[in-house]
């Protein structure tokens, strides 16, 4: 069962014989126009088709859901076929931007002819997806065998790492600015480190450094850019000297 | 060679934004030095086929939590790894990596070391050794972004001199004058322009103004994904964790008003969080700007220079000042970067506040910028406010403040269960800087301060977008390993299969959760409960399971990947009978520890080694039996 689509109001006969081919019988055939009305959605099950034509005049038109509607009415294993004109706006060569749209869809074997009037691009689905079965022969000792579609046409990118990469990291030497602190805690710390290093002492500031707030160096009401490092007012907005410092109670340090 | 650009290109390859950031700044130091033609661009937006075209390559790449490159590197990637290309294939081109990583992870900076092994393999010279950064160091990764970059502009200097005929600017910065920005803004007559806005009263409407506002923002283009698909409304809002460790997951129950919600398991929630009215407010009075005049946002001279991809179209529909702001810029979470407190000190008329601005973006200034900034958690708000003498024009605005950016959720209902509505199951997220500041995750504290009652107008902008999680058929045996929030997805995958069971035979699941305690944070316990009786798609009998890691009841530690060694025997037969394993969560380590587990359990149940077991497990990723979604 072949599925053709087309973003034009009709599509003669002579397309789909050009591009059909190895006697493909029309009644085999399913045609949908006017794709661009579609809203980027297809009618039909997963995994109906045999093969998917796309025959489109404005290839910019190719949405990435276009893309995966196509990939999910297709048989896993099965041939998408997309023509369409050279013409676009885009100043990368409109077959590779059409590739790599297939690509990241997960159609493997992806490939194109250009001409001077259109791109022709092909590319396969998958053969394998979650769900399909294998063959299981346990012997003693052995692993079950699991099929893949070869895709020997990439290297194997993680021969690129040395001995030396796959070793744990070394992790930075800190100075002793950072007084106590030798590694910070990871960003998703479950052992309790993230909470230790939050925890630091109750704010100390007296009653009457709130109600009547100086400095001596004269950076403390500036805000945090300029205080020192044991300022008691750090974690403040910047406020000014003589009038009572607002702790908290404005909205920007609550931050909700 | 003939025919080769001249030129200095910087590509990148951000998750966050950092890598672009970081090539941003190489780009700017090369056009100080006087490069004659610099151009910085992500990798999706260049053809691999290109390279050999080009002279002269820095590549900035980011490794994320896995091991993995970004997203906008996958295609240019995957096109690097053909064997076809050749050893000689990019001959004639010099370049240099800088890779952004985190050596806490086992598989540190692993997407810059292959980039940097890959292009030399291909034939390629490199100009100095690649650089690492590290999230570890005390300032991130310009402790070492910093030191690279010199190096890096006086060996290309000796080597090609034409490239940078300035280059005492970049050793010896003068009083320079600061560039312009990269865009500018025109102000519309609000009577062409209300028109467009008047009728804001529908959905509709709503929906093509966030678009319009989102569209015009340089920092968004390309990566946003049109009009939000719907507005939602926030049905229930409850609290799942009980005691006072301050930790709060919540459930979010949203439904649309005018229209159905499609979407199948998997998949994923994007939501457009809303920004306090009297942050915005601040920010306006702050600035002095005009709330209510209405703007289009265009490049600079109408050149078309490094803005070959700009939006189309922006200057038909002018948007209200703030609007925009309110929609598209982060004021009062995200943190502005390094280049930021830069421009800010071109235009400081205080002399202490310039100083103090000029030391911030300064390598000696870097690491004190860190701890005022970054790990304050410094929101744009607040630094404009802590450097008052500041007045920044809108353009230099537009072109610096993050961008705010919708945030992510897996979806953890089934259509099938909750027609037309969407679950969520959420953290909230909340820390405590250095300075005993409270910060609050900006879209999680909004939408648990949404109380059903009261704020029935206030709507969600939400996307639905497929997750990285494939749909399991209804006849696929399970293994699911979700602790914490990472049961989200799970929740909606069996939620679905026992509606499914209803109608069809359906294969077992097996599931692994984990918490801290039953009492406190035992997420859903009523529903996997019910679904572990004997008629429930957890039942053991029937061959699935429901196994909980509580990690906090007892003496040591207990976490999923021990209760996955326990069910060693339960976990082999399901694999062998073709199950799929589903992982998701929100740990650093949880997905290499349960990894290490999956393979201790073939290897023990087949009397294989550690490394077959490894392979095999790798080949069932490859296939599509092993996935995992994480979040940080």
């Amino acid at each position: 069962m072949a599925l053709f689509l087309t973003d034009e109001v009709s599509l003669p006969l002579r397309a789909i014989r050009d591009l059909g081919s190895e006697g493909l019988k029309q009644e085999e055939a399913l045609v949908v126009t006017q794709c661009g009305l579609l809203g980027g959605k297809l009618s039909f099950g997963d995994a109906s088709f045999d093969t998917v034509f796309v025959i489109w005049s404005k290839i910019d038109n190719l949405s990435d859901q276009w893309v995966s509607e196509i990939s999910r009415v297709l048989k896993p294993g099965a041939e998408v076929v997309l023509q369409a004109s050279s013409l676009s706006d885009n100043q990368v060569k409109p077959s590779s931007h059409i590739e790599r749209k297939l690509l990241i869809s997960g159609f493997v074997d992806v490939q194109s002819i250009d001409s001077t009037q259109s791109v022709l691009v092909r590319g396969k689905k998958a053969s394998w997806s979650t769900g399909s079965s294998f063959p299981l022969k346990k012997t003693t000792n052995a692993l079950p065998k699991i099929q893949l579609s070869d895709e020997s046409d990439l290297i194997d990118e993680d021969s690129l790492l040395t001995e030396e990469d796959l070793k744990k990291p070394e992790l930075p030497v800190v100075g002793d600015c950072e007084v106590g602190s030798t590694r910070k805690a990871c960003k998703n710390c479950t052992c309790g480190r993230a909470e230790a290093e939050e925890k630091v002492e109750k704010l100390s500031l007296t009653a009457e450094q709130i109600t009547n707030p100086q400095s001596a160096c004269g950076n403390c009401s500036l805000g945090d850019a300029f205080r020192c490092g044991g300022c008691p007012y750090r974690g403040l907005p910047a406020f000014k000297l003589g009038e009572k410092v607002t702790l908290g109670a404005d909205f920007l340090t609550a931050d909700i | 060679m003939e025919g080769k650009k001249k030129r200095l290109l910087v590509l990148y390859a951000s998750q966050t934004g950092n890598a672009m950031d970081a090539a941003e700044r190489v780009g700017r130091e090369a056009e100080h030095g006087g490069c004659p033609s610099v151009e910085v661009l992500s990798m999706d937006h260049f053809d691999p086929n290109s390279l050999p075209n080009e002279s002269a390559i820095v590549f900035v790449v980011s490794t994320t939590g896995q091991g993995d490159p970004p997203d906008s590197m996958k295609v240019f990637w995957r096109f690097l790894l053909r064997r076809n290309l050749g050893c000689s294939w990019l001959e004639g081109l010099h370049y240099a990596v800088f890779g952004l990583g985190d050596s806490g992870y086992q598989k540190y900076n692993f997407a810059a070391k292959k980039l940097d092994k890959r292009l030399q393999d291909l034939g390629a010279r490199s100009i100095i050794e690649k650089g690492l950064g590290d999230d570890q160091h005390p300032s991130g990764y310009e402790g070492a972004l910093d030191p690279w970059l010199m190096s890096l502009w006086k060996t290309l200097n000796h080597i090609n001199p034409i490239l940078l005929p300035e280059m005492s600017e970049i050793l010896h910065p003068t009083m320079r004058k600061l560039e312009h920005p990269k865009f500018k803004i025109v102000y519309h007559a609000s009577t062409e322009a209300t028109q467009h806005d008047s009728h804001i009263s529908d959905l509709k409407d709503v929906k093509n103004m966030i678009e319009r506002a989102r569209s015009m923002s340089p920092s968004l283009h390309g990566h946003d994904h049109g009009e939000p698909h719907y507005l939602l409304k926030m049905v229930k809002n409850e609290q799942l964790t009980k005691g006072d460790d301050g930790r709060n997951v919540r459930q979010f129950i949203l439904e649309a008003l005018a229209s159905v919600i499609e979407y199948q398991v998997g998949d994923v929630l994007d939501v457009l969080p809303g920004q306090n009215s009297a942050s915005v407010d601040a920010f306006v009075k702050r600035c002095k700007l005009d709330p209510d005049s209405y703007i289009t946002i265009e490049p600079w001279s109408g050149e078309k220079d490094s803005l070959d991809e700009y939006v189309n179209g922006s200057s038909d529909h002018p948007i209200q000042l703030r609007t925009f702001i309110s929609r598209a810029m982060d004021i009062a979470s995200a943190s502005p970067r390094r280049y930021f407190f830069e421009v800010m000190s071109y235009y400081a008329s205080a002399e202490h506040e310039k100083e103090k601005l000029q030391y911030f973006a300064s390598p000696e200034g870097r690491d004190d910028l860190y701890q005022y900034n970054q790990k304050e958690h410094r929101t744009v708000l607040e630094v404009l406010e802590d450097f008052s003498s500041v007045e920044l024009p809108f353009e230099w605005l537009v072109q610096l403040v993050p961008p705010l950016k919708k945030r992510s959720f897996s979806i953890s209902s089934s259509p099938l269960a909750h027609p037309n509505q969407v679950h969520l199951t959420v953290s909230v997220v909340s820390s405590v800087t250095p300075f005993k500041r409270n910060r609050y995750g900006l879209c999680s504290s909004w939408l648990a301060g949404l109380d059903p009652k009261k704020d029935g107008e206030v709507l969600v902008p939400s996307w639905i977008q497929r997750g990285t999680l494939p749909i399991p058929p209804p006849m696929v045996p399970l293994i699911l390993i979700g602790p914490g929030t990472g049961c989200a997805p799970f929740k909606a995958f069996i939620e679905e299969r026992a509606m499914q069971n209803l109608v069809e035979p359906t294969a077992p699941i097996l599931f692994f959760f984990g918490c801290r305690t039953r009492d406190t944070d035992f997420l859903y316990k009523d529903f996997w409960l019910a679904q572990s009786s004997d008629e429930g798609v957890l039942s053991e009998k029937k061959g699935g399971g429901f196994y909980v890691a509580f990690s906090r009841e007892q003496e040591r530690k207990v976490y999923v990947q021990h209760k996955i060694r326990e069910e060693s025997a339960r976990v082999w037969r399901l694999l062998d009978g073709g199950a799929a394993i589903y992982l998701a969560g929100s740990s650093t380590k949880m997905p290499a520890d349960v990894t290490e587990a999956l393979e201790e359990v073939v290897a023990k149940e087949n009397c294989v080694s550690r490394e077959s077991a490894a392979r095999w497990l790798k080949t069932i990723e490859k296939a599509g039996r092993f996935n995992i979604e994480t979040w940080s």
